[in-house]
Formats: C-alpha cells, sequence, structure tokens
C-alpha cells in the first residue's frame, strides 16, 4: 500500500500546476537511491565494526574534545592535502558508463551549434575553428588520430575531464582512458565539420583556455 | 564590440558547464565528483575572466568543495527559527559539510533586479570605451556582502 503511493506518478492536475514531470522508473529508482543513501548520516568515528576489530577497547569516560571554533563563519577552500583525501575530481569505477554520458554529448553539440550561430554547412570553417578555441570540450566524442604512441591511435570515447596535460575519455567499452596532451593530435566532429586538435598546443587546464589568445598560426609538429 | 563578443563566448561556456553539471547529475545522481568537477571549472574560468555570476547560480553551489547542491540530492534544505520572527533557509552541503545561510525575506530584492543597477548599466556605455567596467562591478559585489541574506554559517 504504502509502497504503490510511492511509486505513484503525480496526477495531471499537479504536474501542470508544479511545472513538474513524474520521472522514468529507472530514474526515480536512482534518485530514491542516492537520496536515501544520502539521508543516512555515516558516522565514521563511532564506526562500530570497525571500533571492535581494534585490538582493546577501554570502557570509560572520555570528555567529548571540543573541536576547534574557527573566528570567522566564512566558508575556506579546501586545501590541497584535503582535496586529495576526498579524491574530489576522480570519477568512482561504477558511474563509468558510456551510456550515461550520452546526453552530456547531445548537450554539447546543442552548445556547440549555438556557440557558432547555428553552424550551418556554409559557415566558414575558419570561423567555426577560432569559436572552437574558446569552446568547451566537455562532453565531445574525440578521436586521436596521430600520436608518437601509436597505441593512442583510434581511440574514441567522450571526452568527461579535461586536465592539463591529460584528457580522459570514456570509451564505448565503459573504459575510463588517460590520454596525455602530449604529442597527440585529436579529431573532434562536429555536423559535418571535423576539427584538429595539435594537443601540444592545448596543454593548460581547461579553465585557462578561455583567457589565453592563440598564435593565429605556429608551427606543428608532433 | 569585440570585447562584448568575447565575453559573450565566455558565458556560453559557463552557462554549458553549468547545464552540464545538472546533466550529469541528473543521469546519475550519485556521480558528484564529476559534477564538481565542471563547477570547478565554471568558478574559475569565471574568476580568471572577472565575470560575475547572477546570485541565482552562486546559491546553488558550495563555496568550499564546488559542488551542485540540489536540495534532496547533494544538499540539505532545512528551515531555521532564530528569534521569533527571523527565519532562515539552511542549504547544507551532503558532500563537505558546508552550509549556507539565507534569510527568508519576501520583500527582499537582489540589487541586480533593483532599477538603480539597470540604470547604472544603461549608464556604461555613454561613459566610452576607455573607461572599465568596473563601477559596475564593484557595486553588485558590496550590496552582496552588506545584506544578510547572502551571508554564510559554519556548521
Ligand atoms: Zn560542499
Amino acid at each position: 500500500m504504502e509502497e504503490a503511493l510511492v511509486r505513484a506518478t503525480i496526477p495531471q492536475d499537479l504536474v501542470k500546476a508544479l511545472g513538474v514531470e513524474s520521472q522514468t522508473r529507472s530514474k526515480a529508482d536512482a534518485f530514491t537511491q542516492a537520496f536515501l543513501k544520502n539521508s543516512i548520516q555515516q558516522h565514521s568515528r563511532h564506526n562500530l565494526k570497525n571500533m571492535l576489530t581494534h585490538k582493546a577497547v577501554i570502557l570509560g569516560y572520555t570528555r567529548p574534545k571540543k573541536e576547534k571554533k574557527r573566528s570567522s563563519k566564512k566558508a575556506k577552500g579546501l586545501n590541497a592535502r584535503q582535496k586529495r583525501a576526498m579524491k574530489i575530481f576522480d570519477i568512482k569505477p561504477e558511474h563509468q558508463k558510456y551510456e550515461l554520458f550520452l546526453p552530456l554529448h547531445d548537450l554539447w553539440r546543442q552548445y556547440i551549434i549555438d556557440l557558432c550561430n547555428g553552424l550551418k554547412p556554409s559557415c566558414n570553417p575558419q570561423f567555426v575553428q577560432q569559436k572552437l578555441l574558446k569552446a568547451d570540450f566537455h562532453g565531445a566524442i574525440i578521436t586521436v588520430v596521430r600520436s608518437k604512441c601509436p597505441s593512442y591511435v583510434g581511440t574514441t570515447g567522450i571526452l568527461v575531464q579535461e586536465f592539463k596535460h591529460v584528457f580522459k575519455i570514456i570509451s564505448k567499452e565503459d573504459k575510463l582512458k588517460v590520454i596525455p596532451k602530449r604529442n597527440s593530435v585529436f579529431s573532434v566532429e562536429i555536423n559535418g565539420f571535423v576539427s584538429h586538435i595539435y594537443g601540444s598546443k592545448f596543454e593548460q587546464r581547461a579553465s585557462e583556455r578561455s583567457a589565453k589568445k592563440f598564435k593565429v598560426r605556429g608551427t606543428i609538429d608532433l | 564590440m569585440a570585447g562584448q563578443l568575447k565575453d559573450k563566448e565566455a558565458y556560453q561556456r559557463l552557462n554549458y558547464l553549468y547545464q552540464a553539471a545538472h546533466c550529469v547529475l541528473s543521469q546519475n545522481p550519485e556521480n558528484v565528483e564529476l559534477a564538481r568537477f565542471y563547477c570547478f571549472t565554471q568558478k574559475t574560468i569565471a574568476r580568471r575572466l572577472v565575470l560575475r555570476q547572477d546570485p541565482s547560480v552562486k546559491r546553488t553551489l558550495c563555496k568550499k568543495c564546488c559542488s551542485l547542491l540540489i536540495p534532496g540530492v547533494t544538499a540539505t534544505t532545512r528551515q531555521r527559527r532564530k528569534n521569533r520572527k527571523t527565519r532562515f533557509t539552511v542549504v547544507k552541503c551532503l558532500l563537505c559539510g558546508q552550509s549556507k545561510t539565507l534569510l527568508n525575506n519576501p520583500d527582499y530584492c537582489l540589487w541586480v533586479d533593483r532599477p538603480e543597477a539597470q540604470l547604472q548599466q544603461q549608464k556604461q556605455p555613454d561613459r566610452g570605451p576607455s573607461v572599465k567596467n568596473q563601477p559596475k562591478d564593484s557595486d553588485p559585489d558590496k550590496s552582496a556582502s552588506s545584506t544578510p541574506s547572502t551571508s554564510t554559517a559554519g556548521t
């Protein structure tokens, strides 16, 4: 009875009033799982199982240590050690699924088409290239065309993370591949326009490219 | 004119990154790392190019760990009362524990929504191209720090 209530779809009149829609079953399930996992508080300090496997437990009362209060209530960023401990940007292996990133790719296509004012076939390739230089590539399907290391050639996948020296792409086989930018040429295809990225020229963080000025024509070799 | 166009590209990029973070979380609510990476990139781009982001965007990002705050998925939203009258909405990031406290004030009007801000933006082009848009940029900042609604509180 209760379960049926939980799984009930939103009534039609409410859909209009609230502007929300019922999700598909798999999506709703994923949301519920994540919601429950986040809602149940985890006490790492009071992890009993861990504590009992330890050598000895002293039964006694210790006054809980007062945590040092910060003078200001402002949020402070995390330092590098904390970031490393949190694995702040590492994608967990169970989330490395190719089909989970397909909507991201669709979103990316829309973004690029919007960026290039519609991207008609009559567009000047130079113009498109200029726009792509400053564009974001997260979500693009990229292929390694040439590389000094032959085993990288032909690798295709959705680019999920761009770092200073590497691209992290997810291949169709649900594998996360880390490809160094240096000494490789990548190709990006969108609506018939194929653009080549010279990785050696791209060795910056994803955020730095927005501000950088590129030379019109530099020497290009691998 | 060229400067304006360049900004437009950057804003489109910020917009895309923000949407991408939402897209990733809607596909897989547990993949917080990637969403956080996109929001972090978005934040760094905005910082490098000195672009102001809308308060509605800023309020959905964690100041500490840069993750996207979606109530129920990556954040909890609770109502808290201080005195009899003042009530706050407390949004707590589930990933790092940082919380932000927003005053419930239906009459509160953001600086960008106020008519003065619009006037100032319209005045901008008259000053000529040599004047940088510093006055425009510094004002929203001042207003944001003086209003209680955007202040953050520790846990
Ligand atoms: Zn956080």
